[in-house]
């Protein structure tokens, strides 16, 4: 038996632990580029990286032109409102803050090694002097936050059994990761700046260069990257991907769901499988702002609403044992 | 014979290659890398000496290996700055100086550490509490933040036999106390005798008049006891039982569990019996109250993750494997409790709530309520749910009737009490009043209802002016007051500020009481007042905890 609100709680830290994750990753991509991007693409990569995580840029970044001073001040303040800053709510210290919050909740069903990794994960984020962290390098912390993300989550693979929580924490990261991956692509086919955005990067960004270079070619064609990032069934940041991972953990938490007639985050998420393998979707010009994403981005959404209706806030009568 | 075989297999099979399935370039690659930096299996250093244990072991304090033969004493060694006093018992010293007998190995340890190594294992034990959350929330100007429970690096130890006749003391107290709550939520025999007063028990707000006639399984009204105890030149005695939600065994768990890391050689040097199996029988008493048989569903209902103790309620819910549930959880339908599942609602058939009386059901009780379940009293009347411990345990601890507990031990058991009690003066007596408002500067004086160590006056230590003021309460509601001498705590070494130094020392007991089943935890939560002089051991004024060992022997600390 899976209390519902342990439910929520699993799916939850799961889902802030992935948005930390998925910041961290962006936050080092644009500050590793510090070093040799220029000031043009850089003011536009701080541009999307805000509009991807769904906020607006506290601090603007400098105008083209503006001396190298300022755009490394813009980079430090745009970088640790990101980062530390308690007063937004998907920085990756509030995220880790309330991860580690539906942790304290899930004690009792959470393997100790699993609790001490992100009480430590916490508590090492909290102490961090984040201004001598800059001066080591300034994308050091989020390659630090990474490496203490991928321990944490290695240590739930190895010690979490495969049982509902399981489930539901499979459930929460995959949610989350469609709902990104589909704000990212978004983005990248449906934003005209003044310089181009770079395919390349976005690739780096999802962690899937290399396996590109391997499967097509060095050189990055739009429209190659876009079905590698949608259609492909291996890359774990495909959409394809993260829809089937959901379509399984649903299916593993409430078997009956998944049959005729189906239960309705089952049969919503079928629907999104589907519109995967729809043509529309890589058929659309990158390179033409065809906002293609917006819509799928808006049903990922409401599958959040669909699974927290069915299995953690259904009428008591619903309930009730036959 | 037969081990040294089997020990000799295994030790073959470790320096035996493994199997292991690898490419065959890498595993040429390994089996020469393996051979080159003598990664084998080799107890002996390279000249052949074994290695020194000194510079590999990381607990340096751990290796000073307890030898009884060891002269130590107050003011050697690591004791320079141990000042004993006459007029406190010492845990580990006699009067003269010299060790008692079951501390003599522990004793000798400590002397022969110094401040580092001590030092040492102090940082190791915090670290694992900071590391592992092991908390208990603190609410101050509005806010809560998380504290780690203060914690001091050298045991408390207790002879067996000393602790075989705590033992006997407690479970005599609980069983007389279970007696005494059924008796006055039935028949009130006891009330009609004259054992207790009448008004004491009904005027009491913590009796539940709602409790009058209900059918508590197996008449077992308190299933989890916890009674602190103290030691004084004269023997243990009981200050306070604590029959509703104690709290604290986590915190037990946890110092023995840092404990057994921090120093494993000591511990195992020393046979201490176990507490680790707590969890196991809490489980096993809240089953054994349930109506159904197989498999009883056992949840914990606490107030949620901003209470003082939820770390605890946590932590037990997990080590028994028992739902962790809040109010919010539990719905009740047609007089049976059930809890939200995933897939539906699921029947509760055993409650351990650690929630307040007053709150758990705001039908019944509070309407004010947030923490609880409507409708909860409603089931558990009709039978379909035990609530442990059960709703109006709290008249028992109360602090006016403490005094009364030997009269009911006798008059329940026909026994006299093995345990003592501390004398009390109640207010609410003509003499008792005199007597305290009389000698206030030497006294402690209680509210009945208060704890946590708040609402009180020592004497010794107050001015004229909180004498003058606690005056005037006490004669505006005398019933409300009890006093008591100041208690000459015991004192056990304390490392503190890099010296070992006696503190004031109490320990928290746990009882459990079930259908047949019965377990006294050997040892409990000691708690230390870790300011100089101060005899105040809660953890919300200033105490801390260290672990505590009984050990397995008889040996007499005499």
């Amino acid at each position: 038996m899976m209390l519902a609100r342990a439910a929520a709680d699993f799916y939850w830290m799961a889902r802030y632990i992935e948005r930390a994750e998925n910041t961290a990753r962006l936050l080092e991509n644009q500050l590793t580029g510090l070093v040799d991007t220029s000031i043009e693409e850089l003011a536009v990569g701080w541009r999307v990286l805000y509009r991807v995580l769904g906020q607006s840029v506290s601090v603007a970044p400098a105008p083209m032109g503006e001396a190298e001073a300022y755009l490394m001040a813009d980079a430090y303040t745009l970088a640790a409102t990101l980062m530390e800053d308690a007063h937004n709510p998907d920085s990756i210290l509030q995220c880790w803050t309330r991860a580690r919050d539906n942790a304290m909740q899930l004690r009792p069903w959470l393997p100790v090694r699993v609790w001490t990794c992100m009480n430590q994960g916490f508590l090492w984020l909290r102490e961090c002097d984040y201004t001598a962290s800059w001066a080591e390098g300034p994308s050091v912390l989020p390659a630090e936050v990474i490496n203490r993300l991928r321990l944490l989550a290695g240590v739930i693979h190895a010690r979490m059994p495969r049982d509902n929580a399981w489930y539901f924490m499979e459930l929460g990261r995959y949610v989350e990761r469609l709902q990104r991956q589909a704000a990212l692509l978004d983005i990248w086919t449906g934003t005209v700046e003044e310089v181009p955005l770079s395919w390349t990067s976005l690739l780096r960004v999802c962690t899937a260069y290399e396996a590109y270079c391997r499967l097509y070619s060095m050189v990055v064609r739009p429209d190659q990257a876009l079905e590698y990032l949608v259609r492909n069934p291996e890359l774990p940041r495909s959409l394809r991907f993260a829809t089937r991972r959901i379509q399984h953990a649903l299916s593993e938490i409430d078997p009956t769901g998944a049959r005729y007639p189906l239960a309705p985050p089952h049969r919503f998420v079928l629907r999104l499988a589907a519109e995967i393998e729809s043509d529309s979707m890589v058929e659309a010009n990158p390179l033409e702002g065809d906002a293609l994403f917006s819509n799928f981005l808006k049903e990922s959404l409401a599958l959040h609403d669909l699974i927290v209706a069915e299995y953690v806030a259904y009428p008591i009568n619903k309930g009730l044992p036959s | 014979m037969v081990n040294r075989q089997l020990a000799l297999r295994v030790v073959v099979a470790l320096v035996q290659p493994c199997p292991v399935q690898c490419n065959s370039a890498d595993a040429h690659s390994l089996l020469q890398q393996r051979f080159r930096t003598k990664t084998y299996i080799n107890l002996r250093s390279e000249e052949g000496n074994p290695p020194d244990m000194a510079t590999t072991n990381h607990y340096a304090f751990d290796r000073v290996i307890p030898d009884s033969r060891q002269n130590a004493s107050a003011g050697s060694g690591a004791f320079g700055n141990y000042n004993l006093s006459a007029c406190f018992y010492d845990e580990m010293f006699h009067s003269d100086g010299s060790l008692r007998g079951a501390t003599r190995s522990l004793g000798a340890a400590l002397a022969n550490a110094d401040a580092s190594q001590l030092a040492q294992v102090q940082e190791g034990v915090v670290r694992r509490f900071v590391h592992e959350g092991i908390t208990f929330t603190v609410l101050r100007e509005g806010k809560t933040s998380e504290q780690i429970i203060p914690i001091d690096c050298v045991p408390r130890l207790l002879s067996g036999a000393e602790w075989n006749l705590v033992d006997l003391g407690l479970r005599q107290r609980l069983t007389a106390l279970n007696l005494f709550l059924h008796d006055i939520y039935g028949d009130g025999k006891c009330l009609r005798d004259g054992v207790v007063p009448y008004e004491l028990v009904l005027g009491c707000p913590q009796y539940r008049v709602e409790m009058r006639g209900v059918k508590v399984p197996s008449a077992v009204y308190v299933s989890i006891c916890g009674t602190d105890i103290i030691r004084t030149h004269d023997g243990f005695a009981v200050l306070e039982d604590n029959l509703r939600v104690p709290s604290g065994v986590s915190y037990m768990l946890a110092c023995r569990g840092a404990m057994k890391q921090a120093i494993p050689r000591l511990y195992r040097a020393h046979t201490v019996r176990e507490v680790a199996h707590y969890p196991q029988h809490l489980y096993t008493t809240l089953a054994s109250l349930s109506q159904r048989s197989d498999n009883p569903r056992v949840a914990v209902l606490t107030p949620g993750r901003y209470n003082a103790a939820y770390y605890e309620h946590a932590f037990l819910a997990g080590e028994m494997g028992a739902e962790l549930v809040e109010g919010r959880d539990l719905v009740v339908h047609d007089a049976t409790v059930f809890v939200r599942s995933v897939l539906g609602l699921r029947r509760i058939d055993v409650i351990y709530r650690r929630v307040d009386d007053g709150f758990l059901d705001p039908v019944t009780f509070r309407s004010d309520s947030l923490l609880g379940v409507a409708g909860l009293f409603h089931a558990y009347r009709a039978g379909n749910v035990v609530i442990a411990n059960a709703p109006g345990t709290g008249v028992a601890d109360d602090k006016a009737l403490y005094s009364y507990v030997p009269d009911i031990i006798r008059y329940f058991l026909a026994e006299e009490p093995i345990l003592a009690n501390v004398t009390t003066h109640l207010c609410r007596t003509r003499e008792g009043l005199a007597y305290t408002l009389e000698h206030l500067d030497q006294l402690v004086v209680k509210e009945v209802g208060g704890s946590g160590g708040y609402g009180m006056l020592i004497g010794p230590h107050s001015t004229a002016s909180e004498r003058s003021e606690f005056a005037t309460r006490i004669r505006a509601y005398p019933a409300d007051y009890i006093a008591q001498p100041v208690l000459d705590l015991s004192r056990a070494a304390c490392f503190i500020d890099g010296h070992l130094e006696p503190r004031h020392v109490d320990v928290r007991s746990f009882v459990l009481r079930g259908r047949d089943v019965s377990w006294v935890a050997p040892g409990g939560l000691c708690r230390v007042a870790l300011r100089k002089g101060s005899l105040v051991v809660n953890s919300s004024q200033g105490g801390g905890c260290k672990d505590f060992w009984v050990l397995a022997n008889s040996e007499d600390l005499q």
